[in-house]
């Protein structure tokens, strides 16, 4: 069992690790800016630093902190519902949900309407993956019935987002932005995105209170019944917030992969299965391992974050299965 | 029975039926009693303590303390009764003592009386040990355990003896007594009938229905035992158990 100083410690280490990075995050780039610019930049004493960090760090930090939380508080609330460590929406066709609808709507041209054309489209489309994997996999579903699910909803929405790309634009930019969609990226986010992914903030306090009932749901919904949870309505906020931060998530930068399962689960082994300490760490762990994924990307010449969060997140996944067996 | 449920009962179950596992099921106990629920598998068992329990939906009534549970709210059912499962399934590896402190939840988790159901239940050495790594048996004992620390006074337990060692069983036949005397009520499904005899009551199911109760003497009698389990069973003086 995790020793009790690693409780202590967890919280404040994993805010100076994400304080590191964000910080990380506004000095690296195409023209290096040291902490006394980027402060001077933010007050905009220095206005060349200023116009970097205002218009295209700022955003791209925060869009990537709030993805991440967004993505690995998902997962975890996925994994306690499903009471399945393997659950995540990237696996389970939430993500891929999300997506199609954002797809969908950029094909059709609605897209550019209004900013909120994008993220509610992906809640839609979301809500209904998740209501898809309920009815296939029951609650404490098996891994297999799980996964083949997810397997099955993902190859569908993939095929609607392919016909959406091959069949319905016409215009290069509609294209790109549809690639820039299903390979997940944080280029050129601007203060919309951020405001468009602004009730993610919202969505992931909300969860706070949820931590403890979900410990008692992780071991057996009629158990937790029994002690006194009001299940339905647990089981409804679970869902709804679930869907609503990975849409969020998915609208504002796309599928970025993995990060529901990895994050929760590094967390899981370092300080335990009890979700009033996973709640709060999930959504500031999942901020940074977004915003070091985006840091190695752009390390490594641009690399679409999603592509980064996959490279890592695929060998994880299969290291996770083997572990399971 | 049913003139009995006039009386303040502690749990009365009224006509209760779901379909293809029981069917117009009622019965009712006393304040302080402690009961046992017997039939072959898939005779209802589970499905009666879980209606029971509120936890199941059925037809027909169940009420607590006088009371129809459809008239308690959530959280004070959880103070009110407390329900072991025939078997638990644990995905995630939360210590022993943290599982055995979700009983108080309903309480506000404020941890009372943890560190001594967890050495009634011979826990203590396990207290900081994951729950999923555990024994069937020793998960067993960590359900009673949590039932404990609700200090409901309704108890309906789902074969709690079943994977238990000789010792552990006879330890948690005597919790249930002790608990029982102090006033709480319990409804405990067993197949092992030597057991059934320490009991003040015994309700009989057979085939979803209930087919006899009353005090284990009179009811468990070899007719009955041919009639419902197919069984020839001879009272001979035997092996008695009895704790250190």
């Amino acid at each position: 069992m995790t020793p009790p100083w690693v409780h202590r410690v967890a919280f404040p280490v994993a805010l100076l690790l994400l304080g590191v990075l964000a910080l990380t995050s506004l000095a690296i780039g195409d023209m290096h800016l040291n902490p006394a610019r980027i402060f001077s930049g933010l007050l905009h004493r220095d206005e060349l630093a200023a116009t970097i960090l205002w218009n295209i760090r700022l955003p791209r930090m925060l869009i990537s902190m709030m993805v991440g939380a967004a993505l690995a508080s998902s997962g975890l609330v996925m994994q306690a519902y499903f009471r399945n460590s393997l659950a995540s929406p990237g696996l389970l066709g939430v993500t891929s949900g999300g997506a199609a609808g954002a797809v969908v709507m950029i094909g059709l041209g609605w897209a550019s309407a209004s900013i909120f054309v994008l993220p509610v489209a992906a809640i839609v489309g979301a809500m209904i993956s998740t209501s898809v994997v309920i009815m296939l996999a029951r609650r404490g579903a098996s891994t297999e019935r799980l996964l083949l699910a997810g397997v099955a909803l993902n190859a569908l929405l993939g095929a609607v987002t392919s016909y959406v790309l091959a069949n319905f634009t016409l215009s290069y930019e509609r294209n790109a932005r549809i690639l820039f969609w299903m390979l997940g990226g944080l280029e050129d986010r601007t203060w919309e995105h951020v405001m468009m992914a602004s009730p993610i903030v919202v969505a992931g306090a909300m969860l706070w209170p949820l931590g403890r009932p979900m410990d008692l749901l992780s071991l057996g919904a009629r158990e937790a019944q029994s002690l006194g949870v009001d299940i339905k309505r647990l089981r409804r906020s679970m869902l709804v917030l679930s869907t609503v931060l990975t849409a969020l998530a998915t609208a504002v930068a796309g599928t970025v992969g993995f990060v529901g399962l990895i994050v929760p689960h590094l967390l899981r082994l370092l300080v335990g299965p009890e979700h009033k300490r996973l709640v709060p760490l999930t959504l500031i762990g999942g901020a940074a391992f977004v915003l070091a994924c985006d840091l190695i990307g752009r390390s490594a010449g641009g690399l679409r974050v999603g592509i980064v969060t996959s490279l890592i997140g695929g060998p994880f996944f299969l290291w996770l299965l083997r572990r399971q067996a | 029975m049913a003139a009995e449920a006039t009386s303040v009962t502690a749990l009365t179950v009224t006509n209760a039926s779901v379909p293809g596992r029981i069917e117009g099921v009622s019965l009712s106990l006393a304040p302080g009693m402690l009961a046992g629920l017997v039939g072959p598998n898939g005779s209802g068992k589970s499905t009666l303590l879980q209606v029971a329990a509120g936890l199941l939906p059925a037809t027909g009534s169940v009420s607590w303390l006088g009371r129809d549970i459809g008239d308690i709210s959530v959280p004070e059912r959880g103070r009110l009764a407390a329900w072991v499962p025939q078997e638990a399934r644990f995905e995630f590896g939360f210590s022993v003592r943290s599982v055995v402190a979700q009983g108080r939840y309903a309480r506000g988790d404020d941890d009372y009386g943890v560190d001594l159901a967890l050495k009634q239940l011979d826990l203590v050495s396990l207290a900081h040990r994951p729950v999923n790594r555990l024994s069937g048996g020793e998960k067993q004992r960590v359900m009673i355990a949590r039932a404990l620390v609700t200090e409901a006074p309704l108890q309906l337990w789902d074969e709690p003896l079943a994977p238990l060692d000789p010792r552990h069983a006879l330890e948690v036949l005597m919790h249930a007594r002790r608990i029982t005397r102090a006033g709480a009520t319990m409804l405990i499904s067993l197949h092992d009938l030597r057991a059934a005899y320490c009991l003040d009551f015994v309700v009989v199911l057979h085939q979803g229905r209930l087919c006899a109760a009353g005090p284990p003497e009179k009811v468990l009698t070899p007719e009955l035992l041919m009639e419902v389990f197919g069984v020839r069973a001879k009272q001979l003086p035997g092996l008695t158990l009895e704790l250190p």
